[in-house]
Formats: C-alpha cells, structure tokens, sequence
C-alpha cells in the first residue's frame, strides 16, 4: 500500500509519528491512499525459499512454510526506545560550576555552619546530560471539584466546570541520574532555542584538577519506549491540568476530589539532552550532592549541611525570651 | 481471467497452486483449496457495502491450545451445567478473522446531577434505660449541579457479520488493540475472513448506543460529593471514525447431547478468553430445589415439634 505523507491528526492536530497506526490522542486512525482496485483479485502466498504455500502461523507471528520452515515476518509495530531530538550545550565550563557552587553556599542563610564555604571541598565533578520530554498542547478542560465555596450544612458544595487551557514547554523529567525535585529545580532555566540536533562530542576523562578529580561526561538516554512515554505524557497533563484548575479555577480556598478530563488538541512532544553539571563536595567527612544547571551558573541545587550549634543557640534564646516573659506575667 | 461471478456472489475461482475449481462463498474472503489445501485470498473491488478492511488483529492462540481452552471452558460451566458438557465432541473448530466497526468521536456531553455531600450531627436521645445519650449521625446534603464533560471516545467495536451478533463478541473482548497492524493479505492464509454483511449505518447507530452506555459510566465516575442520583446526560459525538478492522476469533460447535443442539463457543483469538450460551440441565437443577424444599420442610417440622 501507498503511505500517503500524513504529518499531523486530522482531527487533533497532534503530529504523528513515523510509524503509527493511530494518532496518541485521539485514536484516529492514520490514512493510507487507498489502492483503487477495479478488478477481482486472487492471491496465493508463496514461500521466498521453496515456492510452495505459506499460512500466517500465530506462534511465528508471520507466514511459515510447512516444508522448509522458514518465517516471512509481517511488518511489525514500530514501538522504538524514545531518542532524543535535541541536544543543549554546556555554556558553563568546569571552573565556572565550582564558582557556582560556592557562592551558593555562601548564600545559603545564617543557619548554616560560617565555615561552610571555606572548608567545603569539591570531590567529584561529573557532566550530564540528562533527557527530558518538553510537552506543547491545548486542552479542553471539563472539571468538577468539591470547594468550601457556598457550603452549607456540609463542609463541601459541588462545583463543575469548564476551561481552554494552553500548555507550552512543560517538562518531564525522564532521568535516572536526577530527582524530580532537582529537575524541577533546573526546569525554565535553559535557552530552549541554543539546541542543536546532533549530538555534541563528548569529550572523554579529563585530567586530575587540584580542586577535585572530573569524571567522563555522561549521556543519558532515554529508556522508556514511545508508547510508555506517551501514557506518562498524558498523565502528566491530567496531573497539570489538574493542578491549574484547582489553584485558578475552583472557587473558594479549601478543594477536594478535583477531577479532570480533557481534550487535546496539538500535542507536541520533543525530547531533550540537558546539560548539567552534578557535583559531590565535602563537608566535615560527610559527602552532600549539589546540581548546577549547564547553561546558568546562578542554578545551583542541592543540599548542605545546618550548623547545630547556631540552632541551639537560637532555640534557648527563644525559650529563654519566653521564661522571662511568663516570670513577668505571674510576678504581677 | 480465471474467475466467474455466479448470480449468487460466489466466486468460482482456479487455485493459483494446481488449477483446481475452487468455490469462494460470498461472504468470505479466502477458501481453501479442496484438493491440494493452498489457501486463496481474493480481493474484491471497494464498493460502497464492501470496504476493504483497514486494520487487523492477527491470532496469537493456535489450533491445539484453542481446543485446550475451549474443552476447559465446557468442563468448568459449574455444577448445573449439563453433563454432557465435559465429553462434548468439539466439531468444527474454525479460526475466524470476524469483520468489525472500530468507532472514535469525541463526544460533547451536558449533564445535570444531584450531589450528595455528607456531614455529621451530634444529636442526643433518650436510652431504654431513662437517661439522656448523645450519637453522632451522618446527614447528607442534597445540591444541584450542571456541567459539561467533553472527552475524546476511542475502541469502541461493533460487530459487522451477521454470523457473529454484536452481543456474542462483546462476550469475548476486550481486544488489545495495541496488537493490530494494516491490513495485509498475508495475514489471512490458513484462515477464514469474512466480508463485512451487516450496513455501516446500523453499525454506527449500534456504536452511539454503547458510547452512550460508557459515557453514563465515565459520568457516574467524576461526580464530586459523596453521593449522587439522577445523573441525567445527552451529549453530541462529532468528528466521527469508523473503520473496518479484522478481529480473530476462535468458532466451535460442541455436541454434547445427540437430542438437544449444539451450542456456540467463541474463543478470542488473542486472549484466550471463551464464550458461549451454557445449557443448563433441567434434572439436576429441579433435584437442587426438591433437595432445597426438602431441607426446608425438614427445618420447619423440628421447629414445630
């Protein structure tokens, strides 16, 4: 059959992949140029290798000759790993994420040990790319939600809806390598359009620093095959439209059992490489973990050590204030 | 041209192996070659009645294990199944491609329901032994609600043969319709496909009627509150799809008593899963309520002495 070039859902206007049958969305099936048959014709399927009959055998998924054995598969179902599309570069360099690091350790607040930033010493320093979906889409929102808004006897009122909802560049983190929280952290902080779709070199260990040993960059790849991005890609819309509609469009302050079911129209999906760098540093023979975005040195995240003693301080200086207060009170 | 039309829509077609006569029904798609077993596939041209299928869901069950599942389905119908049952001859085991409406729209609905939210209320009552107790109940509050629900509506299968009604295949799905591929001849060899023989139109109207029944269920689901009644909808489907697609279904006929008929069994052809109307014995069951009765006469006679 020919394949008539169809780039995007009639009906949804979701692009459509090379190789679906239907459309991720909607389930419109994807259109062939229909072949315009005029005659009646009579098939006979023939072994490539010994020229008799075959029959489509369901344990060899194809069609099988009885006599020589041998299996000419059926076009299977193309459900591939996911690749990513587009690679972002690092415009933050190995020293530049040190810099980084320190001066987010310098403004971490007072509780933190006043030493911090002198005596932290960087361990490792790895460059990752890390791979994520971005998500465009328009949704049509249906909601019902329980709110405190015009309740009466119960504590709860009913309430339904409906919204147009756009989304545009919402991230999915697909990595191994990183948290949710620290690719949430890292989300909005990258130049989107500084991507190129070729994969940059990745250059390999490079030589021992005084400041702490650089180890090879990594790429990461996506694990996940297409379809199973796609049920987690639509979950995470239910999940943010959900969201968006319990924090802007239910009334009242108080909500429960928000529900949603959306239509989509034009869901594009794109898969990202993001650049990062993920840092081990020393404090005091203990090892914290801190993340530093590739393309903005001002995006550190992470976690670092409290300074117990300043917490004490601070805690029976309060009780303290509180003691004399109420000696105050009931001399009176 | 080695084919001729008889009035009947049969096809008398040449076995493209050894030229023998081989008759091909109307209503199927393929025939088996009598005397050296090749299989034929014809194509006939697209009219408006006929389309040529556009998907199909190739078998994953074969002959033996069909069998297999089939037999164990008779003998575990439960005990008031006929007896017969367990020894039935299996006559006839045929692998079908049974022709089908896939049907999508997305579906514009209105709705108006009762909601039901809950609240509790402490309330004091006087005790069969004179003094005054308190107890919480829980009360519900009935509010009105309207809305709109709009979603999309997929893998929605009717039946297109009239050998296989809609109620009989609904028996054996769920398909997983992630396992269909386009339609291509190479699948049929060794099977029987049949040529869709019921109206697209009346298929489309059977559709509407089994949205309409999930739509009542997907409603009933995203009420909010604890409770609802009166959910009452109507909705609009637009941007309709129906195409035609192949399902495979395993058809038995098991003898199991030389008076009464056969019975059907339907087997999916992907899953496994079987179905069929079970015939119950008349004997055992009417032994069931006599033992029934029996115990209860007996009860009631110890209670009155």
């Amino acid at each position: 059959m020919t394949e008539a070039t169809v780039t995007r859902c009639a009906r949804c206007d979701s692009p459509i992949e090379r190789g679906d049958l239907r459309c991720a969305v909607c389930a419109e099936v994807v259109p062939t140029a229909p072949e315009a048959r005029g005659d009646v014709a009579v098939l006979l399927m023939r072994c490539a290798g010994c020229s008799a009959a075959v029959t489509f055998d369901p344990a060899a998924q194809g069609l099988a000759c009885a006599f020589c054995s041998s299996v000419m598969y059926l076009e299977t179902l193309a459900d591939p790993l996911e690749e990513t599309q587009v690679w972002l570069p690092f415009t933050v360099d190995h020293d530049a994420a040190r810099a980084a690091l320190r001066r987010w350790l310098s403004r971490l607040g007072w509780f933190r040990p006043s030493d911090l930033t002198r005596a932290a010493r960087v361990e490792a320093l790895r460059p990752l790319w890390w791979v994520a979906w971005t998500f465009d889409v328009e949704a049509r929102v249906s909601w019902t939600a329980d709110s405190d808004a015009g309740s009466g006897r119960a504590a709860w009122a009913p309430h339904a809806g409906r919204v147009d909802l756009r989304f545009d560049d919402i991230l999915v983190c697909a990595s191994r390598g990183l948290s949710d929280a620290e690719a949430a952290a890292l989300a909005g902080r990258y130049d989107l359009a500084s991507g190129a779709t070729q994969p940059p070199e990745v250059a390999g260990a490079t030589a021992v620093g005084t400041a702490g040993a650089v180890a090879p960059a990594v790429m990461e790849q996506f694990d996940v095959q297409r379809s199973a991005a796609r049920r987690r890609i639509l979950s995470e819309i239910d999940r943010a439209a959900a969201d968006v509609v319990a924090e802007e469009h239910v009334p009242g302050t108080r909500q429960r059992k928000v529900k949603v079911a959306s239509l989509l129209r034009g869901l594009e999906t794109k898969r990202w490489a993001l650049p990062a760098y993920v840092m081990a540093y020393r404090y005091k023979d203990e090892l914290y973990r801190a993340v530093v975005c590739g393309q903005d040195a001002g995006c550190v995240t992470g976690r670092a050590p409290y300074s117990v003693a300043k917490i004490v301080v601070v805690v029976g200086v309060v009780l303290a204030g509180v003691g004399v207060v109420l000696a105050m009170v009931a001399g009176r | 041209m080695d084919v001729s039309a008889e009035a009947s829509g049969a096809l008398e077609v040449r076995c493209r192996n050894c030229g023998a006569a081989v008759v091909v029904e109307a209503h199927l798609k393929t025939a088996e070659c009598a005397y050296c077993g090749s299989h034929s596939i014809v194509e006939r041209p697209s009219e408006p009645g006929r389309e040529e299928p556009v998907l199909a869901l190739p078998f994953v069950v074969e002959r033996e294990r069909a069998q297999a599942l089939v037999r164990r389905w008779l003998a575990s119908r439960g005990a008031f199944a006929h007896s017969g049952l367990k020894a039935a001859a299996l006559e006839n085991v045929r692998g079908v491609y049974v022709p089908a409406y896939l049907y999508g729209a997305v579906a514009e609905t209105r709705y108006t329901a009762r909601i039901g939210e809950n609240y509790t209320v402490t309330e004091s009552y006087t005790g069969s032994d004179g003094k005054t107790h308190t107890r919480t109940v829980t009360k519900t509050e009935w509010r009105d609600l309207a809305g709109r629900y709009d979603r999309y509506v997929a893998d929605v299968l009717v039946s297109a043969s009239r050998g296989i009604p809609n109620d009989e295949l609904e028996a054996v799905e769920p398909f997983d319709l992630r396992g269909m591929r386009r339609y291509s001849p190479a699948m049929l060899p060794g099977w029987i496909a049949e040529e869709p023989s019921l109206d697209r139109e009346a298929c489309r109207a059977q559709a509407h009627a089994e949205t309409e029944g999930s739509l009542g269920r997907w409603l009933a689901e995203f009420m909010p509150g604890d409770a609802h009644e009166n959910l009452r909808f109507e909705s609009s489907l637009r941007d309709e799809v129906i195409d035609l697609v192949l399902l495979p279904v395993w058809v038995s006929v098991a003898k199991y008593s030389p008076e009464k008929p056969a019975v059907r069994v339907l087997l999916n052809g992907q899953t496994g899963e079987a179905a069929g109307k079970v015939p119950l014995s008349a004997t055992k069951i009417a032994l069931a309520v006599a033992l029934g009765l029996a115990l209860v006469l007996a009860i009631v006679l110890a209670f009155a002495t």
